[in-house]
């Protein structure tokens, strides 16, 4: 009976694990199979031409790493200022919950409801119309809770001797603060950053309101009315509504860039995570 | 006599002087309030955008089942229920999938292998919606609907609740999977050690030991994939065919899952959002489905981390 058991639950286990990695490989492998062949140096050095079916998309590589730039700006300070208040500052309890719960509930928020808010407040409010800035800031709070919480568990685990060494040093409290723990805190913030401007590259939601167009668009000039084009509005506008062939070469190509580019900026933290990973583990 | 222990370092940091005036804290506290304000302005003028509607439709706003702008009819609950829908396909999908595969990585796996899954697995969550959606469009919809007609129904097109709960049981699927493998390892070595000295089967213990005890970490698993699920726009969008007031027979009536339909999210991604600007009413409309949405995914993703943090209160 146990060995029938032991099967059973093994060969499920088994087929639910062939399931998840198999379906999952298989859209990596769709994609870049589609659109590796699309993909060469003019493809990212040329503008758009055709409606999408000729051309590159410079400027839509251009935008999306405008856009996450302005996004990593954005929440840099403010993931740096709530963590340390958050760790620091606030005395254990209520504050320091409702600050995690506040946290919380804006990682959980739908990327959908950024774009309404960013419609109201940027597009209308300041008038902006479409305006790379307010898709910077929009995506900069998206990911504000990846970094802090990055941020913060790396100062957990901080050896409070360091800390105690610098305080007998004499160090005044914000002393320590800007030269022990924010210097030795750095991994921490710098792999959430990454890892949230991965996950900001590819949001479509929050900036197809309120900050990128189809066409039409290059460098932005100011902030009134300067929309980008970007690699996410670009797939969404073009696999909707083309059965053009050529058409869907350059879909799959942009969607095989994008996802080299997410890729490649959560692979850059890896080596840093698993030393983490290793330390805890020895500590 | 005082118990002696270590300081955590947020403590020895007290030990330290204090100036008056301190340029670090002020800043953090100012960054801080920034954000606080940055969000509670935003859901404010949510808020009171959305009020004009229930003073126009009342509780027909929830009740009603047409959604006709040009008319002033404005009734979610088609929406409402198309949301449910391809979230409850989605997870009865993926939750047991995911759950099978954790299990699978954690205690058939030797270490170093359930790493590089793991890793793997944490990669592939990264794969933007548009990217999946694409994915929907160009492939999968053509996959149901050959599918459909081959086993005799007939589907108006591929684009369909069915195929968006398809699409969304892939994307919650690394979440599933990295929370419950999470569940899995926080399941104390005492408790396998025990079970496996009762003489219980390696089957038996992941069976009866295992998975109990880490019951809670897994259903915040699942929980938290389901407010992924709810509030994903963009891919569903562009499968799920966006047909207002479809309204089944009754719920979860076969041919109305392999219809289109619309949920709240793929509503709020449409045109309409754009358009509706103008009129107080119709944009208070818009403005509730997101705040509806919001209020749902957040308590769902507020009960996720409630139950986890009470199953880890009791270890």
């Amino acid at each position: 009976m146990c060995r029938t058991t032991d099967r059973v639950v093994f060969v499920a286990a088994l087929g639910c694990a062939v399931i998840a990695c198999g379906v999952l490989l298989s859209i990596v492998a769709a994609i870049a199979i589609r659109g590796l062949p699309a993909v060469s140096w003019h493809f990212l050095t040329e503008q758009i031409r055709l409606v999408g079916a000729a051309g590159g998309i410079f400027y839509n590589l251009v935008g999306t790493l405008l856009l996450i730039a302005t996004a990593g700006a954005i929440s840099t300070p403010l993931a740096m200022g709530i963590a340390l208040t958050h760790s620091y500052y606030l005395p254990e309890g209520r504050a320091r919950r409702n600050l995690s719960l506040l946290l919380y509930a804006l990682n959980g928020t739908p990327s959908i409801l950024f774009g309404i808010a960013g419609l109201i407040i940027f597009v209308k409010y300041f008038g902006w119309g479409k305006s790379w800035l307010s898709g910077g800031i929009l995506l900069g709070f998206l990911i504000l809770p990846t970094v802090t919480v990055s941020l913060v568990e790396r100062i957990k685990v901080l050896p409070g001797k360091y800390i105690e060494a610098a305080a007998g040093l004499g160090l005044t409290r914000s002393q320590i603060v800007s030269s022990v723990v924010l210097p030795q805190s750095m991994s921490g913030l710098i792999t959430g950053l990454l890892l949230g401007l991965a996950r900001a590259a590819g949001e479509t939601a929050p900036i197809m309101f309120t900050a990128t167009i189809f066409a039409g668009a290059t460098f932005p000039a100011g902030v009134k009315e300067s929309p980008v084009l970007s690699m996410p509005y670009h797939i969404f506008i073009l696999c909707q509504d083309s059965y053009d062939p050529g058409v869907s070469a350059k879909v799959w190509g942009t969607a095989t860039v994008l996802l080299g580019l997410v890729f490649l900026l959560s692979l850059i933290v890896l080596p840093m995570r698993l030393k983490v990973h290793e330390e805890a583990k020895n500590a | 006599m005082t118990p002696t222990r270590v300081l955590t370092p947020g403590e020895s940091l007290f030990l330290a002087p204090r100036r008056q005036w301190d340029l670090v804290r002020a800043s953090s506290y100012g960054f801080t309030a920034v954000t606080v304000l940055a969000l509670a302005v935003a859901l404010t003028l949510l808020v009171w955008q959305n009020l004009p509607i229930w003073g126009h439709s009342g509780e027909g706003y929830f009740t009603g089942k047409n959604w006709y702008f040009r008319h002033q009819a404005f009734g979610m609950l088609p929406m409402l229920y198309g949301t449910i829908a391809v979230s409850v396909i989605a997870l009865l999908l993926a939750g047991p999938i995911g759950i099978g595969a954790a299990v699978f990585a954690g205690e058939y796996l030797p270490a170093r292998a359930r790493m590089v899954m793991k890793l793997m697995i944490e990669l592939l969550a990264g794969i933007p919606s548009v990217v999946y959606g694409l994915l929907g469009i160009l492939i999968l919809r053509n996959y149901v609907y050959d599918s459909l007609r081959a086993m005799g129904m007939d589907p108006l097109s591929g684009d369909s609740l069915l195929t968006a709960g398809l699409l969304l049981a892939v994307m919650v699927l690394p979440t599933v999977m990295t929370l419950a493998d999470d569940a899995l390892r926080g399941v104390s070595p005492i408790q396998r050690q025990a079970a496996r000295g009762l003489g219980l089967s390696q089957g038996q213990s992941i069976l009866f030991v295992l998975l109990p005890q880490a019951g809670r970490g897994l259903v915040a698993a699942v929980l938290l994939a389901l407010g992924r699920a709810l509030g994903e726009a963009i891919a569903v969008f562009l499968v799920v065919g966006r047909q207002d007031n479809q309204w089944p027979r009754f719920p979860f009536a076969p041919d109305s899952l392999i219809n289109a339909g619309q949920t709240l999210a793929s509503k709020l991604g449409g045109a309409e959002t754009n358009i509706a600007y103008g009129d107080p009413v119709h944009w208070a409309a818009v403005v509730g489905l997101g705040l509806i949405l919001l209020s749902v995914v957040i308590t769902v993703t507020l009960l996720s981390a409630w139950i986890q943090r009470r199953g880890e209160a009791h270890v």
